[in-house]
This record gives structure tokens, C-alpha cells and sequence, in this order.
């Protein structure tokens, strides 16, 4: 059933189509009915570095094994392709929106409270010796 | 009785003395119960209230009778990461008796069994998020929602089973089980809230709670028949839900009727000052305009205006959820809408646009797991590698790889290709929405592009699973309220799968979106919701 998923990145009724010549079997698609984004730039893929895996996941502090690497790598390159779908849209004139809401923020009084169950919050960290959060060394890196 | 969408079978079959009694000795019951006998029908809290203080039923009774057929059925649908102690959970009952007893007041959620999904933090219970980095961890808070209803009297029977961090939609990124369909055991229930949706459908509560973030409340309803509803953007408050996409997260409500999860929904809505993104608007009474079927004009919604959304019924859509749509939209008809197709040209963007903020936002609103103040910790003798190998060995591959895609799209120089244009996707999106909704008073949409498929069916296949989400992100983006319900089947399993009508209203209506699904609840004929497990726990 998968595949009958797909089709509906494909089948909506639009008036043109950009593939990008790729390993990827998911065309990507322009909305045209929209006269605002009819005319639009091409920003090729190759302006954007392809995802570094390795480095990625060095940033983000998680380690992988190369076994991983392999697996996870044409995955998240396939579905960044993917996301480059939105490189070929005028965006030109329009707002990004943070959030949905138009109400702005409910901000509360910058009035410290005491949080009552301190010893349930500290009942939770793997090294505790009171008073500290235990962590190891920290290694200058070279 | 107008609706066949019937009282669970579980009560009928499991002997509860004195419930064959309850609805004909209604008429004498005291003064506390005002509804009337046929609303009863289709609400099981409001059933389960009338009960509970007309003494023909207690609460006792009652949750012995949920907490069985929940061992039962459990061993097969596999919701709950963590079932409540049962003494405890009889206590609480027992002391809901005793105040009745005492003709004291007793709030309106009473006796409730409320499932919570495992993302939404429970003080007395662990909360995992569906993930090992968290494995048997304890918050030190109740969330807001979980609080309020507490207040009410309701019975926090467990926390249900969910993909990990809500990312996925089937509960196959669970680090923990995979939850099956109680439609069809070999498949599954949807996701996010896969477990809240079984738990319910299986009867194994009276209504749970969820989160949905781009559909993970609204999808498996459609999958498990049961009803979703997912409020506006600040209706409720996320102190206390484990954030995923910040901008995009809400809780949301499900139970086997529609007045069920508007009962929860005013009971966890309002502002709280511990989520600043919590709306100060005021709550109206989500619990009052439930008329009964006997009261119902000929055509009770005269000139409701209804825009069937074009681009989700178009190809790619299962033929069977198609007709299930086009006879859920004849429905609407016959009870006085107008029925109209709109476009909304931005549609497909959204799916893309939906992925780049949910993977840039978690992998912000992850990094906090780091296995420092809680968590599972690896050992390591450098901070760094602390870090590293905590994650690696805490977070499930799905999770890894939105955090890494995320980590991109956030990166110096990609900001502006991605993040920021994903925004301004959201925009556009946001805009159409509201000129349709200034056209229309509600659209309606299918909530999925099928019905449940199997366990492993799409496993591998990203973008596959992706793309199954096109009905629901956009609703997300935009920040309005859905409801879903279920308005008919297509083949499988063994007599059938549910599909799920989605209904949108414009932001903070969800009133209109609850008295449109109630009435078309009450007036649907022909199909029964109630997934057939018998007393045994075992399809018939």
C-alpha cells in the first residue's frame, strides 16, 4: 500500500512538473494555480551542499555507527530532496509565520516561584552528589 | 434509537448488576442527573455519570468492569506501556463511592477511565515518550491537562503507546511494542496516539488523551473508529507534553463519541500561565449543545455551509475511503448543508513544508535529552562522549534521523532555504485556510488517504509513510481544530476497516465543529463502531 500513497505527490492537478534528474523516484511538483508563485527562480540543488552525515550527527551530539551512516545516509538524502521542492517557490513577498496564532504571547509576571518537589526533580539524575550534577571531564579538543 | 453506534459490549456481557436497571429507572433517578435518557445514549461519561449518582451502578463495579476486559484484550492490542496499580485505581473508585454516598458533590468526570498517551507527563506513573532514553523515568509534575482532569474526578487508568516522541504513525518507532488495530490485529492502530485510539476503541477506557502534531490524534481515530478531535492551537495547554514541534503540538481529545471528547476537551482547555503560548480566550461550554436525535428538526443543519476539500479526494486516495467521503458528504446534505468543492491551491506544500519545521523544531526540543538531569545515562569518562553515546543508545533510528534532517535544515547557510521558507509556506497555507473558512463554515476532508494498512507495510519506506499524512499536517500548520469521526468502512480485517470524516473550523469554533459531528453521529444508520471482541478479549 505504499505505493498507493505515492501517487499523491503526483497526481494533483498542476501545470507543470520539475524532476530533478536524480536517484530519487519521488517527482516533485510546482503549484500553478496560485498566480503569485507562478513565476518563480530555479535555485539548483547544487547551491546546497548534500547532507554530511557524519558531521551532522557530530552537531547534534548523537554517535553512529558506521553501519548506521550506511543505512540512514540515502534516507535522509532522499527525503532533503525532497524538501528542496520549496526552492522553487516565490516566496518572495511573503512573511514567514512563526507560529498559527495571531494572538501574541500570554507572557506571565518575571516573579520567581519555588518548585515544591525538589526532591522528586533530583530523584531523577543519574549522578547526583548532592550538591552537585555530576559530569565527567569535559576533553579540550585538539 | 436512531444511531447503531452503541454502548460498549463489554458491560452488557461482563455481569454488572444493576446496569439493565439504569436507563429505565432513569425517569425516577434524582434531581443531580438532568440529562435527558437518549443523550445518555451517546455519551458514555454523561451514561456513566447518570449511573454513578442514581446508585444503580458503582464506581467500583464500574472500573472492575473496565479493568478486566483491559487485561483481556491487553495481551493482544498491546496499548499501555503502564497500567495503574488496580488497588489503587479501585481506591479511587471506592472513595468516589463514598462521597455519592454521603450525597456529596462529585465532579462531572467522576469514575471516567482516562487512558493518557505516554508523551504526557504523569507524576505517579512513569512517562517514557515511547522512548529508552527515557525508560523509567518519573516527571516530578502532572501535566496541566492530566491535573484538570484529575480535578474532575476522572481515573488515570494508564499511559498508552505511541511512537517515539509522537514521530511516526503507525507506533512501530515505539522503542517498546507495536500496538494492533482492534479492527484487525495485524494491523495498525496509526500513530502517533496509536495506543489512546486502541485503548478506546477497544473499550479498554472510557477516553484518552493524545497529542497531535501533524494528524497523530486524528489518523489512528480514522484507523481504530473512534473519534478525534484535535483543538486550536492554544485551546489547551502543553505544560507538561513533551515537546516535538513547539509551533506545532497540541493535545488532543478521543473517545467513542463525539460529545465524549467535548466533555474532555472543556475539561482540559483554558489558559494556564505555565504555557505562554495558551490562549486567554474564554472556554465556552463545550458540553452544551448536544440536543438529542428526537429533538432534531427534519434538517437540523439548514444552510450549513460545507467545502469538501478538491485536492484530498483527488487520485492517490483509496477508492473505498473516496465513496466512504462522497456518501459522509451526501449525509451532510440530506440534513440541510450545502455542499460545495474547494481548492486549496497550496495543499501539497504543505507535507514538505510540515516535515522541514517538525524535524528542525524537534531537533532543538530534543537536545535536551542528554542523559545529565534524567534519562538513561550511558557511562563515558569525557562529557562529549557522554553525550553522544546517551543519545545513540537512548533515541530509536526514526528519532535519530529527524534530529539529523532537522540539524541540517538548521545549519548556518540553510536557514533560509528550509526553516525560513518553510515558514513562509505556513503563511500561504494559513491564508488559503482562512479564505476558505470565510467562504465555507467548516471543510471536510477524509483524515487519511486509506484505511489501516499492515504492521511492516511501510516501515522502510520514509516518504511512503509520509505521505500519508497530506489530510492532516495542513490542519496543524494552519492551528485550527479537526474533528474526526467515523462515517463508514472499506474491506478488510474481519467485518470491515473504519474511515474517518475529518472535519476543520475556522480557529477556536470548535463548538461548530461539535454539534456538525454530533448530529451527523446521531443521524448516521447502518454501521455499528464497536470493534467485535467479545467478553473474552477475542474477535468473534
Amino acid at each position: 500500500m505504499g505505493s498507493r500513497a505515492l501517487p499523491i505527490l503526483s497526481s494533483f492537478k498542476f501545470k507543470t512538473r520539475l524532476s530533478f534528474a536524480s536517484s530519487s523516484s519521488y517527482p516533485l511538483f510546482l503549484i500553478n494555480n496560485n498566480p503569485k508563485i507562478r513565476n518563480f527562480s530555479i535555485k539548483t540543488r547544487s547551491s546546497l551542499q548534500p547532507p554530511d552525515v557524519l558531521r551532522l550527527a557530530e552537531t547534534a551530539r548523537i554517535s553512529l555507527a558506521p553501519n548506521e551512516v550506511e543505512e540512514s545516509a540515502p534516507k535522509i538524502r532522499q527525503v532533503i530532496e525532497w524538501f528542496g521542492q520549496l526552492q522553487s517557490v516565490d516566496l518572495d513577498s511573503v512573511e514567514p509565520a512563526i507560529r498559527a496564532d495571531t494572538e501574541g504571547d500570554n507572557l506571565r509576571e518575571d516573579v520567581p516561584e519555588a518548585f515544591e518537589n525538589k526532591e522528586a526533580l533530583l530523584a531523577s539524575v543519574p549522578s547526583y552528589e548532592e550538591p552537585y550534577i555530576k559530569v565527567p571531564k569535559v576533553l579540550n579538543k585538539e | 434509537m436512531l444511531s447503531t453506534i452503541q454502548p460498549p459490549r463489554c458491560l452488557s456481557r461482563i455481569a454488572v448488576r444493576g446496569r439493565t436497571k439504569s436507563r429505565s429507572l432513569h425517569i425516577l433517578s434524582s434531581a443531580q442527573s438532568v440529562t435527558s435518557a437518549s443523550l445518555i445514549d451517546h455519551s458514555q461519561i454523561l451514561s456513566i455519570r447518570d449511573s454513578l449518582l442514581s446508585r444503580h451502578l458503582s464506581a467500583v463495579q464500574l472500573t472492575h468492569s473496565y479493568l478486566d476486559r483491559l487485561k483481556q484484550t491487553e495481551p493482544q492490542i498491546k496499548s499501555f506501556l503502564h497500567v495503574s496499580d488496580p488497588d489503587k485505581v479501585l481506591k479511587q473508585a471506592h472513595e468516589i463511592d463514598e462521597k455519592i454516598k454521603r450525597n456529596e458533590e462529585v465532579g462531572p468526570l467522576a469514575g471516567v477511565l482516562v487512558a493518557v498517551k505516554d508523551n504526557i507527563c504523569t507524576a505517579d506513573m512513569p512517562s517514557t515518550g515511547g522512548s529508552r532514553i527515557l525508560e523509567g523515568y518519573r516527571p516530578p509534575f502532572d501535566a496541566t491537562a492530566v491535573k484538570r482532569l484529575k480535578n474532575l474526578g476522572a481515573i488515570v487508568v494508564g499511559k498508552t503507546n505511541l511512537d517515539e516522541f509522537g514521530m511516526g504513525s503507525t507506533t512501530e518507532a515505539s522503542a517498546f511494542k507495536v500496538t494492533a488495530n482492534p479492527w484487525d490485529l495485524s494491523r495498525v492502530p496509526g500513530g502517533s496516539s496509536g495506543g489512546s485510539a486502541a485503548a478506546v476503541s477497544a473499550r479498554q477506557c472510557v477516553v484518552s488523551l493524545g497529542s497531535d502534531t501533524g494528524g497523530s490524534v486524528r489518523q489512528p481515530a480514522s484507523f481504530c473508529g473512534v473519534v478525534g478531535l484535535k483543538p486550536t492551537y492554544g485551546r489547551v495547554s502543553r505544560f507538561g507534553l513533551m515537546a516535538y514541534a513547539s509551533s506545532l503540538d497540541v493535545i488532543g481529545c478521543l473517545g467513542s463519541s463525539v460529545a465524549d471528547t467535548g466533555i474532555l476537551l472543556h475539561a482540559i482547555s483554558g489558559h494556564d500561565t505555565l504555557d505562554a503560548t495558551s490562549s486567554k480566550r474564554e472556554v465556552p461550554d463545550f458540553t452544551s449543545q448536544f440536543t438529542s436525535a428526537s429533538s432534531l428538526e427534519s434538517r437540523p443543519l439548514e444552510g450549513l455551509r460545507v467545502g469538501l476539500i478538491r485536492e484530498t479526494v483527488d487520485g492517490g486516495v483509496d477508492s473505498g475511503v473516496k465513496s466512504a467521503i462522497q456518501s459522509a458528504a451526501a449525509h451532510l446534505e440530506q440534513l440541510g448543508c450545502i455542499l460545495k468543492e474547494v481548492s486549496l491551491p497550496s495543499f501539497s506544500l504543505g507535507l514538505p513544508a510540515y516535515y522541514i519545521l517538525a524535524s528542525s523544531e524537534s531537533s532543538s526540543n530534543l537536545s535536551r535529552y542528554d542523559g545529565v538531569r534524567y534519562g538513561s545515562q550511558a557511562s563515558s569518562d569525557e562529557l562529549n562522549s557522554l553525550y553522544k553515546e546517551s543519545r545513540a543508545k537512548g533515541f530509536g533510528p526514526e528519532v535519530k534521523m529527524r534530529i539529523l534532517m532537522g540539524t541540517y535544515a538548521l545549519s548556518a547557510g540553510y536557514y533560509d532555504a528550509y526553516y525560513k521558507r518553510a515558514q513562509q509556506v505556513r503563511t500561504i497555507i494559513r491564508k488559503s485556510f482562512k479564505a476558505a473558512l470565510d467562504e465555507n463554515d467548516i471543510l471536510i476532508s477524509p483524515a487519511a488517504p486509506s484505511a489501516a494498512y499492515k504492521i511492516g507495510e511501510k516501515k522502510n519506506d520514509p516518504l511512503a509513510m509520509y505521505a500519508g499524512d497530506i489530510m492532516t499536517v495542513n490542519v496543524n500548520m494552519a492551528g485550527l481544530p479537526a474533528l474526526v469521526l467515523p462515517c463508514g468502512f472499506v474491506e478488510g480485517g474481519a467485518v470491515g476497516l473504519p474511515v474517518g470524516l475529518q472535519i476543520i473550523g475556522a480557529a477556536f469554533d470548535e463548538e461548530k465543529l461539535l454539534k456538525v459531528g454530533h448530529i451527523f453521529e446521531q443521524t448516521l444508520q447502518g454501521y455499528n463502531f464497536v470493534p467485535p471482541l467479545d467478553a473474552d478479549g477475542v474477535f468473534a
